[in-house]
């Protein structure tokens, strides 16, 4: 599963694959996105997925942009 | 906008962009071995004076000449033709190829052309201006203009003229500023710039080798040294910054951790490029990198400022000049900064070391500037290592958030992509040269020229003219009115206290145990005196 | 002040309200012992490299 995240300026934002969740922390928004998952059936019971987050850079303001180009991504293993 | 696949961004980065230019011109330069000089028509400007003394040089009508007059084996007579023409030639050329990037990058390419063309023009006008023999003349060839004292700063004063010009435009013209912020790309031309800087390392000892076979070797020597002395000076210096900053801003000024860790990396390393980095491996809100980065840039331009005359005329002048070379690199954060700090001193101290011994010793031109650029590269490959390991600290130790894992792709897409069309430029010529060339043998002479032929208009006129570009787009993006505003706070004085108390004296240090006693070969004898 | 922090934001998403530095500069968290061994251990890192660089690199001041 892939979903795009960013930054709002007060929260992590996640979208894809039908998902939209927000939350301060991302330790929070990891949690969303395991309820989410396991609610909609997108796991089963027992299974185990990974979930890769890939930032999107049109966060960072234009002129950074230059400089580097790859802010982060990161891989959240969610249990059913 | 995303990067999930290995290629992501070949098309749509200004990294990547830098490489296709810069690897683009060289190809288009290596047409000269089948004999079709493609690249002759790239300008570059002599000294000039507004009246010619008899018998001496220095006419307005020749102050920009096609490199081709000089250089070219099989068109020299078009392109002697080509005269102030050859500015126009340029413009054409590069504006076509870097519209192609801005289109590809998806910029608004209408106020890219616009910014692009009043860019140009304006960096065409300072190095004119910075080429009057008064401004670049000194005391060994002044007199060949008719004058009697000169300001002796050689291809510097344009650089400076360059730099104080986007300056006034930043901070005293800031809709004109913002208007040409588009095309005012300082990383991206820098980027451009250090991969035909790789043409110039590769092209030394070819060069040399035309004065003597022994001094091409020479040349190849230094540049493999430099190599290697820039490596182990980057690592020791890295695990010797980081945590020092960290320390300063954790302990004496009480900053959170992620905090600390992006200044860590943005004052003690590459800039805006570390501080991004780092804020994306500990995850810090985006809003943290972006901060130091607006801080760094400011902080930057004030060390390209200071420091390439300090160290030549401070310490440690002309007697250790790669030394010098060196501890700019780690010591300037920001590539454009930095390349652009070397290059500055690269004319200083040639200048220095020419007038102080009345001409008996000179420098190529170049070395001290790829020597400031080594180590620089070096941290740009080495700061996608650290912040991968910095990213599992902190994943795993720190804030051990359950289920998380870092991706090892991570320190790819991290890795500076216009290093390799550098490093590629500079290994494709060295093959040529210990290759067809005989390493400089005198039965691969004619070869060797024509190799000479590309490789002069690309590592000279094009760098040159992209280093310009760079000091004029550095300065239009820098307002020095942001190191004022309140909400940067103790930032400002964390970069203080680590910059000049700490970074500074460290490099200098660093960079004296591996560079100490390199020598620049002297070519006084084998150039005409005063040129 | 707001202006400004929309400059610094410049064309990205982040709007200029999201640049709010308060909390970029406050709320250090106490030093805890797993920093005191990430320090550490750059700085060992440091002095091996700078041990086998001496020795390997031909120009350092060891030769």
């Amino acid at each position: 599963m892939e979903l795009v995240i960013r930054h709002n300026g007060r929260d992590w934002v996640v979208e894809g694959d039908g998902l939209s969740l927000s939350a301060p922390t991302l330790e929070e928004l990891d949690r969303k996105v395991g309820t989410t998952m396991r609610e909609k059936g997108l796991i089963k019971e027992g299974e185990k997925t990974e979930v890769f987050m890939a930032f999107d850079n049109s966060t960072i303001p234009e002129w950074i942009r230059q400089y580097a180009q790859h802010y982060f991504n990161r891989i959240l293993v969610v249990q059913g | 906008m995303t990067e999930r696949k290995w290629y992501t961004g070949m098309t749509t980065q200004e990294d990547w962009w830098a490489v296709w230019l810069g690897v683009g011109f060289f190809f288009l330069s290596l047409f000269n071995i089948a004999g079709i000089d493609l690249v002759g028509w790239i300008t570059y400007p002599t000294k000039w004076v507004f009246s010619v003394p008899e018998g001496g040089k220095g006419a307005v009508g020749h102050a920009f000449y096609a490199l081709g007059k000089k250089y070219s084996v099989t068109a020299k007579g078009f392109y002697k033709g080509l005269g102030w023409w050859s500015v126009l030639w340029t413009y054409v050329v590069f504006t076509i190829a870097t519209c192609i990037g801005a289109a590809f990058m998806k910029w608004d390419l209408k106020r890219f052309f616009v910014g692009w063309t009043l860019i140009y023009f304006m960096t065409i006008a300072t190095w004119f201006i910075g080429h009057h023999a008064f401004i670049a003349a000194n005391k060994t060839n002044m007199h060949k203009y008719g004058l009697s004292f000169a300001l002796s700063l050689g291809g510097g004063g344009s650089f400076i003229l360059a730099l104080i010009i986007g300056l006034i435009i930043g901070n005293f013209f800031k809709g004109f500023a913002n208007y040409l912020s588009v095309a005012a790309k300082p990383e991206w031309y820098i980027k451009t710039a250090i991969v035909t800087l790789g043409v110039k390392l590769g092209y030394l000892p070819i060069k040399l080798a035309g004065m003597s076979q022994k001094l091409g070797k020479k040349a190849a020597e230094l540049t493999f040294e430099m190599f290697f002395a820039g490596a182990m000076a980057t690592i020791v210096a890295y695990m010797v910054f980081w945590p020092g900053v960290y320390i300063i801003s954790r302990l004496i000024f009480k900053l959170p951790r992620k905090t600390a860790a992006v200044l860590g990396s943005g004052i003690s390393i590459c800039g805006v490029s570390a501080a991004v980095a780092t804020g994306g491996a500990v995850k810090a809100k985006p809003v943290v990198s972006i901060m130091v980065a607006a801080l760094v840039v400011v902080w930057a331009v004030i060390e390209m400022i200071i420091l390439p005359g300090f160290f030549t005329h401070v310490w440690p002048k002309t007697d250790d000049p790669l030394v010098a070379a060196a501890a700019m690199g780690l010591a300037v954060k920001t590539d454009g900064a930095d390349a652009a700090a070397g290059a500055m001193m690269d004319e200083f101290m040639r200048t220095k070391i020419e007038v102080d011994t009345n001409g008996a010793v000179k420098w190529p031109e170049g070395i001290i500037t790829a020597g400031a650029v080594m180590t620089k590269v070096w941290i740009d490959m080495f700061i996608g290592v650290w912040a991968f390991v910095l990213a599992m600290v902190w994943v795993y130790r720190i804030e051990r958030r359950p289920g998380e894992r870092v991706p090892a792709s991570e320190v790819w897409h991290r890795f500076p992509k216009f290093v390799i069309g550098y490093f590629f430029c500079w290994f494709f010529l060295l093959a040529l040269y210990f290759g067809p060339g005989k390493a400089g043998a005198p039965e691969a002479k004619a070869f060797l020229k024509s190799v000479k032929a590309g490789a002069v208009p690309v590592e000279k006129g094009m760098r040159k003219l992209f280093f310009m570009l760079t000091f004029m787009s550095l300065g239009i993006i820098t307002d020095f009115k942001k190191l004022k505003e309140a909400q940067f706070g103790k930032m400002v004085w964390v970069y203080f206290v680590a910059l000049f108390l700490f970074i500074i004296p460290m490099a200098i240090i660093i960079a004296y145990l591996f560079h100490h006693g390199m020598q620049i070969p002297n070519i006084a004898e084998y150039v005409k005196p005063g040129a | 002040m707001e202006e400004e922090r929309k400059a610094a934001a410049g064309t990205g998403s982040l709007t200029g309200e999201a640049l709010e530095a308060e909390d970029v500069l406050a709320g250090a968290e106490p030093w805890e012992p797993i920093e005191t061994k990430l320090v550490l251990w750059s700085f060992v890192i440091a002095i091996i490299a700078l041990v086998i660089g001496l020795f390997v690199v031909p120009t350092s001041v060891l030769h």
